[in-house]
């Protein structure tokens, strides 16, 4: 069975694209319009991978990592931010998000950045 | 409001519309508008600035442009400005703020920003902390005005 993956952002427009990105290529995936709605499909969906905006209304892509680490420590998440600075990947990096991508992003990047932490957690 | 906070939008603007829709952006002449209100285009893009330096980055442009945009970000023919459409402006009103933080970092200022909000219809005034700058950058969608005003916090004076 193909790899889940949850995408987690406010933008409608984001989320489409990268489940568009990622059902190319035979993922299945599902989405989460906020941090709350992120950790609860989190739990609900179980997926193997996330990828999490940061600046979203409610709890952010700094808190929503943070929780969904608590309940499952070897939880994935990757950032997908436009905010690019050291302070902010910092944080991430901080609170348990093992890559961090600044929009705006080639598919490419993100696919392999996808893979290859899906083939080194298999 | 120095001219210098405006400068990483604009620069912020040039890379992400190249990279975002294949624009070929022109930069038209910067101006100081008069007092702290200012009225709205048929469509702003509307995003808060807090930290080191506080206030909002404001992005009009008319609805022809609009669409045009949405309709190359979505890869189809858009002509209305629905939820979808919506989210396409509204992400790329982000993209482009966020990596203007960025570049504000580089300049010694900390900031974050706030999620965008979507102003759809014209001649609203907008109350800002300080007169804004305006930048208009033009490309093949038609026009869009960066409009920032955005004052030093006590934090970083």
């Amino acid at each position: 069975m193909s790899a889940k993956i949850l995408t987690v952002d406010d933008a409608l427009y984001m989320r489409k694209m990268l489940c568009s990105i990622l059902d190319g290529v035979g993922y299945q995936t599902c989405e989460a319009p906020d941090g709350e709605a992120g950790v609860a499909a989190y739990e609900a969906e179980k997926p193997d991978l996330v990828l999490m905006d940061i600046t979203m209304p409610g709890l952010d892509g700094i808190g929503a990592p943070k929780a969904i680490i608590e309940k499952d420590p070897s939880a994935k998440v990757v950032i997908c931010s436009a905010l690019g600075q050291q302070q902010m990947v910092l944080e991430a990096v901080k609170a348990g998000a093992c890559e961090y991508v600044v929009k705006p992003f080639e598919p490419e990047k993100v696919l392999e950045i996808v893979q290859r932490l899906l083939s080194a957690a298999a | 409001m120095q001219v210098e906070f405006i400068e990483p939008f604009v620069r912020a603007t040039f890379t992400v519309l190249s990279q975002v829709v294949s624009a070929s952006p022109e930069r038209g002449q910067l101006t100081l508008r008069d007092g702290n209100t200012f009225t709205t285009q048929e469509l702003s893009t509307l995003l808060g600035v807090s930290g080191d330096i506080e206030g909002v980055a404001l992005y009009g442009m008319s609805q022809v442009t609009a669409l045009k945009i949405a309709s190359q970000m979505l890869d189809q023919d858009v002509k209305e400005i629905d939820e979808l459409a919506s989210s396409a402006l509204s992400e790329l009103a982000n993209i482009i703020t966020g990596n203007a933080t960025t570049h504000l970092e580089t300049a010694g200022f900390q900031c974050d920003i706030t999620p965008p909000s979507l102003i759809n219809g014209s001649g609203i005034q907008v109350t800002t902390l300080c007169p804004a700058l305006l930048v208009p950058v033009s490309s093949q969608f038609g026009k869009i005005d960066i409009n920032v005003a955005l004052r030093k916090t006590r934090k970083a004076a």
